[in-house]
């Protein structure tokens, strides 16, 4: 390179760094002030499009200013948090209706928590595994234990709220639970992968589908293995206790002693749930940036070049699956003890496949894409859908097109199908891509099995 | 001088083809050796045995004092043996940078629980990392190209960096398979001088499989050659050149008469 | 010298193997021994049970040729053949209604059945190979993962097809093939309705056989799945090659599906899936990419399910039928990933 370029290039580090270009500035500050403006019900057009001019003009680049990248992050969790507060104010949008309810919020960041998981199983690593459902259904049945009666043969309170003391069963502190629940599904994932790991891509996936397949199957026949009634069968284990704080807390500091009994329940349940949530952004991104996200990148790219240079495998993706495993697992016990309940049902194998596809149209491997398409797909599938055929049903699409009214939410896999299709045909780096995957699926990876047969 | 690497008897047999045939190998330390012969003699099989790739049918490989037949690859890399690759096998979506660091994987000590937390130790050993990465980046003639992406990088500075990433795990043994594939003669003859430059100033054992003659009888203080996978000379490059066996194994009966 | 030094025990890798085939045959022996004592306790039972299993096997075997088939082309996993047979039996239902079959005997039942067989296929093939076209082809050099999650999203689509035609529930077919003896063995009857499903699936193995090894076709077949490049070097064209598999594994999809629908008169939108799992696990068990051994893959897992089923002494019993295939699967995968029939290719991968 000419020495006066290299030195060019060594003077301008800033270069690096490129200013936001003004209509995103715009569609960045525009988006809060329209829900602003929306709540205290004075979104005009004409107001709009003042801020919309005033965001791409006069507001600097941010992403320039020593903590400038923090600010859209931010932004976006106080939207989060102060959703329970201005939800009821919200107007209608055309074709999806009301926004989500805050029972669906929680929802949908359960969900976001088990594609985040999900995510670094299949994103970082790259190893595709069609049965997470697994590892939920192990957070599930972990709060199902240690948070109802089922066990009623001991009597174990360590923190249990919102029953009495001399109630049957392990009633242990849900926070306590989440952490245990955790462990579990992490050591139920080394266990699947023990013999899983090993084989290449495809077979990985299927096998993976298999287990996902049968775990309705054990749920539902589990109160019978050997003799011992582990998740009661069909009918599943209910009530399961919710989380709380107790009522020494109560009464010091004021916390919630049982989130059922306080009269704002489900907006606790949400913040509770956005809260887990950071937490599994928190520990993704640190991962992400580790030398265990770097060695997961690399066995994703080249597993050959990858274990050359010293990355073992096996342990490697074990450490992926682990991870994955973890918040799926506090994913599925915390959203046991909100809905009080764990049923076999809750467990088809759909489920793994809506969160593959979650990651999927998000963008592989890129934190906000996963959170952005499992927030909107999760929405789908609980509300979103159910909103749409009664939109097209109410004002005559259906009637046009299809002839007669039609029930959307019965077409639910279908379109979840339709997404991952065109998703993987036409753009399958995601909505939000992560720099890197653009390239690998425009151009291709090595990911030939480790013993090259080809090579001389 | 001791021997770094023993190979015995090795052999590879896929199926009923004999890739490798009971071959006998050794390498001093601090010495560069090479590996030549027509294409399909088993070059890049043996490499790949020695590097854990493949597991040898028969024979055993003892390497720094441990035995180290048939061990995982990542096993072998943490022994002291690095390697480049024929056709460049670079982490295309990571930096030049991130590259290296990868290769230095298993000389780091960041597990997951501290990867969360982000301990001072674990700051202060990534930072050093870093440094050390950067300065083998320099040392290979990268310098300046830390943040590039591996893929935008010159077909030159690729091979420069997949020596740096090999550099990356603090061989004893370094591999270059085929490392001036597609070089012009000025890059080759810089990337001659640079092997010295590893063997002298940094105490590497360097085995490279290589075509290109002038790079073997340049540096080369030792050349095996392999046939239908079995060793039909050794010696010095002045002795090999003369060695009838070769001259009919690259060219023919006829040329020898 | 240093040959002399490092004169050590030569070492010969890769005894696992043995200890891992003692294990099995100890396994397989136990397996045996346990369906002998069933057989001595109640032998009509066991024939019952032998001859189910032989009829769903073959069922299972003409699925997992098209999972083979499509298998050792290209690599891929087509995890929506399965639901493809699905839609196929939805159609023969709905044939078998509409045209009142149930009323008609004789020849002109037999044509009919033939008429929908035809139709069944064609059908099926057609599905195939739109689906290949239009989501498989587009992503042959892309990154592995890419085609199986688009075959993932088809299986999807598909199953939402058939949930919208028929709904939820089970549709039923009339039962229209013949239930007479063809012969008895052990005092239980093999009527000809299970008869009909092994005589046809013979037939269709050995044709399929014949046109892989002896065709011009199945030459190219072949060339395609092991070097695509130097086939299409060859001047075979790999799109029509690749086309040509897929309509074949489409026509295997449409007869099994006509087989189930008028055998078990019974089908449901999530049979599909099912079926597709048991069948792909059929394939890999006979070695994946064999066409005999898909076939006998299928007629294992056939009997597994069925004496697991039905064999009234210590037998784990339906509810873990799923469970016992899968498991299965999963064994072959990791200890002979080859399958029965299949070659060791170079360390097993």
């Amino acid at each position: 390179m000419a020495p006066g370029i290299q030195a060019v290039r060594d003077s301008t580090p800033a270069l690096k760094r490129q200013t936001m270009p003004r209509a995103k500035r715009a569609a960045i500050v525009g988006i809060p002030a329209f829900f602003v403006l929306a709540v205290t019900g004075s979104a005009s057009l004409g107001l709009i499009v003042a801020v919309l001019i005033f965001g791409g003009l006069y507001i600097p680049a941010w992403n320039t200013l020593p903590l400038g990248k923090w600010i859209v992050p931010l932004g976006v969790i106080l939207l989060a948090v102060l959703y329970p507060l201005y939800q009821p104010n919200l107007f209608d949008v055309v074709v999806f209706g009301n926004f989500p309810s805050i029972d669906t919020g929680v929802t949908m960041m359960i969900f976001i928590m088990m594609a985040l998981g999900l995510n670094i199983v299949v994103g970082y690593a790259g190893l595709l595994d069609l049965g997470y459902v697994a590892f939920y259904a192990m957070g599930a049945y972990t709060v199902a234990w240690f948070a109802s009666q089922h066990f009623s043969n001991v009597n174990v309170h360590v923190g249990g709220v919102g029953v009495a003391p001399d109630t049957p069963g392990f009633h242990i502190s849900i926070w306590l639970v989440l952490i245990i629940a955790g462990v579990f599904a992490t050591l139920a994932g080394i266990l699947i992968g023990f013999p899983t790991l090993r084989l290449r891509g495809d077979y990985l996936a299927i096998v993976t589908l298999g287990f996902g397949e049968i775990m309705p199957q054990i749920a539902s026949n589990g109160d019978n293995l050997f003799g011992h009634n582990i998740t009661n069968g069909p009918q599943g284990i209910n009530p399961i206790d919710p989380p709380g704080f107790g009522n020494t807390l109560h009464n010091a500091v004021g916390l919630p002693s049982d989130y059922l009994s306080s009269t704002s329940s489900t907006r606790l349940f949400y913040w509770t749930a956005l809260f887990l949530v950071l937490v599994t952004v928190f520990c993704t991104v640190r991962l992400r940036d580790s030398r265990l996200g770097r060695a997961w990148i690399a066995i994703r790219e080249d597993e050959t070049a990858a274990a050359a240079m010293g990355v073992p495998l096996m342990r490697t993706k074990t450490w992926a699956y682990a991870a994955g495993a973890f918040f799926g697992g506090v994913a599925g016990a915390y959203y046991g003890s909100f809905k009080g309940g764990t049923f076999p049902g809750d467990f088809y194998f759909n489920i793994s496949i809506f969160i593959l596809c979650m990651v999927i149209l998000g963008g592989m491997g890129n934190v906000w894409g996963v959170i952005v398409g499992a927030a909107f797909l999760s929405y789908l599938n609980q509300e979103g859908l159910a909103n749409i055929g009664a939109w097209m049903n109410a004002n005559g699409v259906s009637d046009f097109v299809f002839r007669k009214n039609i029930d959307v939410p019965l077409y639910t896999s279908g379109i979840f199908g339709v997404i991952l299709v065109l998703t993987m045909l036409f753009r399958p780096e995601g909505l939000i891509p992560s720099s890197r995957r653009k390239a690998e699926f425009h151009e291709g990876v090595h990911d030939e099995p480790l013993y090259d047969v080809t090579h001389e | 001088m001791a021997d770094l690497l023993t190979a015995v008897g090795v052999r590879k047999e896929f199926g009923g083809l004999v890739a490798v045939n009971d071959v006998d190998f050794t390498i001093p330390e601090r010495t560069i050796v090479s590996l030549i012969g027509p294409n399909g003699a088993g070059k890049t099989t043996f490499f790949n045995m020695l590097t854990g790739v493949y597991k040898p049918t028969a024979g055993q490989i003892v390497f720094d004092g441990h035995d180290v037949t048939g061990k995982p690859p990542h096993a072998i890399t943490q022994r002291g043996i690095g390697r480049t690759f024929q056709n460049i096998r670079l982490f295309q979506s990571m930096t030049s940078l991130e590259n290296v660091l990868v290769g230095m994987h298993s000389r780091l000590k960041g597990g997951v629980l501290r990867a969360v937390i982000k301990p001072p130790s674990l700051k202060r050993e990534e930072i050093a990392a870093r440094e050390k990465a950067h300065d083998l980046l320099e040392f290979c003639g990268l310098r300046g190209r830390d943040d590039e992406y591996a893929r935008n990088l010159a077909y030159g500075d690729q091979r420069r960096l997949e020596v740096a990433r090999a550099l990356g795990t603090e061989p004893k043994l370094l591999l270059l398979d085929e490392p001036t594939a597609g070089m012009n003669p000025q890059e080759t003859a810089e990337f001659t001088a640079f092997v010295s430059k590893l063997r002298e100033e940094e105490g590497l054992t360097v085995l490279m499989i290589e075509h290109d003659m002038r790079v073997v009888m340049g540096i080369s203080e030792r050349v095996t050659v392999l046939d239908y996978g079995e060793k039909i000379s050794e010696g010095t490059p002045q002795e090999v050149q003369r060695d009838e066996r070769v001259i009919e194994a690259y060219l023919g009966t006829a040329a020898v008469s | 010298m240093a040959s002399e030094q490092a004169r050590v025990r030569v070492a010969r890798p890769g005894y696992r193997p043995d200890v891992l085939s003692i294990v099995g045959l100890l396994f397989v022996a136990a397996v045996g021994l346990w369906l002998l004592i069933n057989f001595i306790k109640a032998p009509a039972d066991f024939y019952n049970l032998f001859l189910i299993g032989l009829t769903n096997g073959c069922v299972y075997g003409l699925v997992a040729l098209g999972y083979s088939l499509v298998y050792g082309i290209l690599e891929l996993i087509n995890f929506a053949h399965g639901d493809v047979f699905m839609l196929g039996g939805m159609l023969v239902a709905t044939m078998t209604t509409s045209w009142a079959l149930a009323n008609k005997s004789g020849i002109v039942l037999w044509l009919f059945i033939l008429l929908m067989l035809l139709i069944a296929m064609a059908f099926c093939a057609t599905i195939n190979t739109t689906i290949e076209i239009v989501a498989y082809r587009r992503l042959r050099n892309a990154p592995r993962l890419a085609p199986l999650i688009t075959a993932i999203g088809m299986s999807f689509i598909l199953q939402n097809i058939g949930l919208v035609w028929k709904g939820a529930r089970p549709t039923s077919v009339p039962d229209i093939l013949p239930h007479g003896t063809v012969f008895t063995i052990g005092g239980v009857p093999y009527t000809w309705n299970r008869f009909i499903v092994l005589l046809f699936t013979v037939p269709v193995l050995l044709a399929l056989m014949w046109l892989v090894q002896r065709t011009r076709h199945g030459k190219a077949m072949r060339a395609t799945a092991q070097d695509r490049e130097a086939a299409a070097m060859m001047g075979i064209s790999v799109n029509r090659t690749i086309s040509f598999t897929f309509f074949l594994a489409g026509c295997l999809a449409g007869a099994a599906a006509l087989l189930y629908a008028l055998y078990f008169t019974n089908i449901r939108y999530t049979e599909g899936f099912r079926v597709g799992l048991i069948a792909f696990t059929a394939a890999v068990l006979g070695g994946i990419g064999n066409l005999p051994g898909a076939v006998l893959g299928g007629l294992v897992i056939g009997f597994v399910e069925s004496f697991n089923n039905g064999l009234g002494w210590h037998a784990p019993g339906s509810d873990w039928s799923q469970s016992i295939i899968f498991a299965i699967l999963i064994l072959i995968l990791v200890f002979r990933p080859e399958g029965l029939l299949g070659e060791r290719t170079p360390e097993g991968v």
